[in-house]
């Protein structure tokens, strides 16, 4: 597919990496000289510079005859303009970021009025992590699918897990009556896709796709409870904070902390039941009488961050179960498990994914990428004719680069094992690094 | 450094010119064979080790970074003419280790310098793969290979970058992989045309192919002592002119133009520019040719035209020896030795887009010195280039002078003439071919002495791969950890 990127900031620059090395064609549009240098350097894609709201730009950007058209400037109005001028010139599909969440529905429109097909708002799906997040403590990532039939969590091993220094064989033998399929393990700064062979070590972030209903038991597993979360402590009024503020205030005792008296009282105003207090986040002494030694969650979400992970290791010392940080720097996300904080939240790179899965949408069904980690969650259906319908799992030769998550036949899932046989018209969650999506997309023809 | 990374595509490299070498056989075996033996043998070897280096180091990341990308260039020329001379040594055709490797060198290179007293003698297939290497080399070792290798992606681009002649490269289409066969498919039509053009004038199929090899790459080997006065014939002199002349034009602008967009050539600053440097220089040429020659006007016209179009495109093709002609002529030739023609294209020298920007950032320094306060930019096709351009273009033109400063003194040390140094040294740098004095246009560089065929074949190389690839390979920060 022809992909124009117009800006090269975080988001741009990460859907432009992955795309690209799903072998796509990638044309990226930025004002900067630098940005773009950036861009050539790292990515094997054409750049072209200019404003990517002007027509003259477009045209050099050759988005007459793009399929799909991604406007992720830091302005909304230019995203808008740029859209609405590829969608005149013949673009198939256009995607745009909003920062404003209520850029269109303010004025009472959607975004497909102006033939543009979505638009992303970064603080939203950033707010939206956070709150999954909450709602299953013991895991650092959760992504639901299959109609929130299967989950697949991230679990990090540390000391008390009964997992560490096992082999995967055998784990997967003692505990034959909790089905799970490890799909990833982070270790360091590599990805690993697991064999039966591979080694638990301490310190190991485990990726395992599961039942939900069988979630409970498999944290067990891991030597982590799941906790029952009653009282939650957001610091920073931010557009992210106000919105999880809200998911979160029917179903637990939220409170939020913001220094800004305008803010704090426009929030006091929209938030029905959280509990909005005027103050600092460093001040130790309003946590502490507002009671953070209780809290089973507490969330940093200032536009600062390095204040957010300062606050989130605070309140780790003070005995949080869970802290999640918002950090604007992706650079610092594989860091969270170094740390000691719980997860790292990035509103840009939230908002990548998304992107790669509207994009994807029609080719192949992605479902997630997963924060600090090179993988990527696809799905993909079998027909008669595919190689993966031909042999048992165990013997069909997937790429090394990717593993056969689970299998949805009609409404029921299965986790595979060894000799499970994949039919026509199942379709099979996969988990691939991004250099072997085409080796794995092969076994699907 | 990840030299397994670099290993494995340096050996995938020598598996692709191997296997261009085992294309030369059909044709040795047809005029005889008596080369066959050591053409298969070479080329066994070639793609034996290749295959060997590659499957070895194959699961190495092809994530390249810059370090990696100056080392796999520079080794990936060094080591396939190291192969690539095999054939001459293992015939006895050039017995010399040194003389073979000059001469493999000079052809990948497309320098087009020789050692050979008597091109003639040797068998078909020689001269063959003589003319093949100018070929290959002339768009690239490396950009074939990205054109063939999918898995190199981002590190294709820092090979690229390190191959490709110009000041910016330029890409023409999103992957990196789709410009280096767009590249690759304007060369093999502009050679396939040459080839049935010059058939028609007359020449052998044989003939017509190897020249066309040296015309597009700009290399300037021919099968023929004489070069191309042997064939004395006005319509393939013409022709080569031609050929010469649109191997020394960016490529991008050919692809352009065949797409339907000629306007690009009158639009690019450095097409112009060339085009009026031929026309002034053909014409301040043939004002410097000897009347009492007792040559025709046209001829002359015609002799004045093709010596500056080889000389400036350093493809180094001879139809007379200028070295009878004023010396104002000579001295002009040596000036387009050191220009060269366009970015982008087959040809070497310090490329013209360079020299128009030196021009155009003197013209405004001087300005700066009544106006000390002006913002003065220096354009380029209508944009204004940055300062980092500027300084890099600087920069390149001085280690061009002072590596022929220091290599002249060094053939000079060694017993050569000034005359000869300069214009070998010249020649070597700009990937031209044929110098002055007792390396000129009928002379040949047999008589050289080791030490000088050596410093020649650096310069080949450093001029080749645009000065930086090969002289960063020198300095202590690039090894450094």
């Amino acid at each position: 597919m022809k992909i124009v990127v117009i800006g090269a900031g975080e988001i741009g620059f990460h859907t432009a990496k992955i795309l690209s090395q799903e072998k796509h064609d990638i044309i990226v549009v930025d004002h900067s000289a630098a940005q773009l240098e950036r861009v050539n350097d790292a990515l094997d894609v054409m750049t072209v510079q200019g404003i990517g709201s002007r027509l003259t730009t477009l045209r050099r950007a050759q988005v007459e005859t793009a399929d799909v058209v991604i406007a992720v400037t830091s302005s909304d109005d230019a995203n808008f303009a740029a859209c609405v001028f590829s969608h005149k010139m013949g673009a198939k599909r256009k995607f745009m970021r909003t920062n404003d969440a209520d850029f269109f529905e303010d004025a009472g429109v959607n975004p497909q009025d102006f033939g543009i097909d979505m638009a992303v708002s970064p603080e939203r799906l950033a707010a939206k992590e956070i709150v999954r997040l909450i709602r299953r403590t013991a895991a650092t990532d959760i992504v639901e699918f299959a109609e929130g039939r299967i989950q697949l969590i991230g679990i990090k091993l540390d000391q008390a897990s009964p997992l560490i220094n096992r082999k995967l064989r055998d784990v997967l033998k003692d505990y034959s009556e909790v089905p799970f399929r490890a799909v990833a393990i982070s270790r360091g700064l590599r990805t690993i896709i697991p064999t039966a062979d591979d080694v638990f070590r301490k310190g190991d972030q485990v990726f395992v796709i599961s039942k939900t209903e069988m979630v409970p038991e498999m944290l067990k597993v891991s030597g982590k409870e799941s906790v029952k979360i009653e009282d939650v402590m957001i610091l920073g009024g931010t557009a992210i904070g106000q919105q999880v503020a809200a998911d979160l205030e029917d179903e637990v005792s939220v409170k939020l902390i913001e220094s800004s008296k305008e803010t704090s009282s426009k929030l006091a105003d929209v938030l029905k039941k959280t509990m909005v207090i005027r103050g600092e986040g460093k001040d130790l002494d309003l946590l502490a009488t507002e009671g953070i030694m209780d809290m089973d969650a507490y969330v940093a979400v200032t536009r600062d961050e390095e204040d957010n992970i300062i606050s989130c290791l605070m309140a780790k010392h003070l005995g949080v179960k869970k802290a999640i940080a918002h950090v604007e720097k992706t650079d610092y996300i594989p860091l969270a498990n170094t740390i000691g904080i719980d997860a790292l939240v990035n509103k840009k790179l939230s908002a990548a994914t998304e992107i790669l899965k509207l994009v994807r949408k029609g080719e192949i069904l992605s479902i997630a990428t997963l924060h600090g980690v090179d993988a990527e969650m696809i799905e993909m259906i079998a027909n008669h004719k595919s190689a993966v319908t031909k042999k048992p799992v165990r013997d069909l030769k997937f790429p090394e680069g990717g593993i056969i998550g689970c299998v949805i036949r009609n409404e029921e899932v299965i986790i595979p094992v060894g000799d499970t046989r994949i039919l026509s018209e199942d379709r099979v969650v996969v988990l691939t690094l991004p250099r072997s999506i085409h080796e794995v997309e092969k076994f699907f023809h | 450094m990840r030299f397994r990374s670099v290993l494995s595509v340096l050996g995938f490299i020598l598996v692709v010119v191997g296997i261009l070498m085992s294309l030369v056989l059909p044709v040795s075996l047809y005029y005889g064979g008596s080369d066959a033996y050591a053409l298969l043998l070479s080329a066994l070897l070639m793609i034996v080790v290749g295959l060997l280096v590659w499957f070895f180091n194959k699961k190495q990341s092809k994530e390249l970074g810059v370090r990696e990308g100056f080392t796999i260039v520079g080794l990936g020329w060094v080591v396939a003419s190291l192969f690539g001379c095999l054939p001459f040594v293992l015939s006895g055709a050039i017995p010399d280790f040194t003389d073979a490797y000059f001469e493999t060198i000079s052809g990948f290179t497309t320098t087009g310098a020789t050692i050979l007293t008597d091109i003639e003698v040797l068998p078909h297939g020689l001269l063959f793969w003589r003319s093949l290497t100018q070929w290959i080399g002339g768009l690239g070792i490396i950009l074939l290979s990205i054109a063939i290798l999918p898995a190199l992606g981002v590190g294709g681009m820092q090979l690229f970058q390190a191959e490709v002649p110009g000041i910016s490269v330029e890409k023409l289409t999103p992957r990196i992989i789709q410009t280096a066969r767009i590249l690759w498919m304007v060369y093999v039509l502009l050679t396939v045309v040459q080839m049935v053009l010059l058939t028609a004038g007359g020449m052998t199929l044989f003939d017509a192919t190897c020249h066309s090899f040296t015309t597009v790459s700009t290399g300037g080997f021919s099968t023929k002592n004489a070069s191309i006065a042997h064939y004395q014939s006005a319509y393939i002199e013409q022709v080569i002119i031609v050929f010469m002349f649109l191997a020394g034009t960016s490529f991008a602008l050919h692809y352009r133009a065949l797409r339907g967009e000629l306007r690009g050539y009158s639009r690019d600053d450095e097409f112009t520019f060339y085009a009026i440097l031929v026309v002034l220089a053909s014409l301040i040429i043939f004002l410097g040719i000897p009347i009492e020659s007792g040559e025709s006007l046209g001829k002359t016209v015609q002799a004045a035209v093709f010596q500056t179009v080889s000389i400036i495109t350093t493809t180094g093709f001879v139809t007379a020896d200028y070295e009878l002609w004023y010396p104002a002529a000579q001295w002009i030739l040596l000036m387009l030795m050191f220009a060269g023609a366009c970015t982008g294209s087959t040809a070497g020298g310090i490329k013209l887009v360079r020299i128009l920007v030196l021009l155009k950032n003197a013209v405004n320094q001087l300005k700066m010195l009544i106006h000390p306060r002006a913002i003065l930019p220096v354009r380029h096709n209508g944009k204004s280039l940055e300062q980092e351009i500027i300084v890099d273009v600087l920069t390149y033109f001085v280690l061009f002078v002072l590596i022929f400063v220091v290599s002249t003194l060094v053939m000079t040390t060694l017993g050569m003439d000034i005359v000869s140094s300069a214009g070998a040294v010249a020649a070597s740098l700009g990937n031209i071919g044929p110098g002055l004095g007792s390396v000129g246009a009928v002379d040949n560089y047999a008589h050289v002495p080791l030490i000088g065929k050596w410093v020649l074949m650096f310069c080949m190389l450093t001029g080749r791969l645009e000065i930086f690839t090969i002289i960063v390979l020198f300095t202590p920060t690039f090894w450094k950890r």
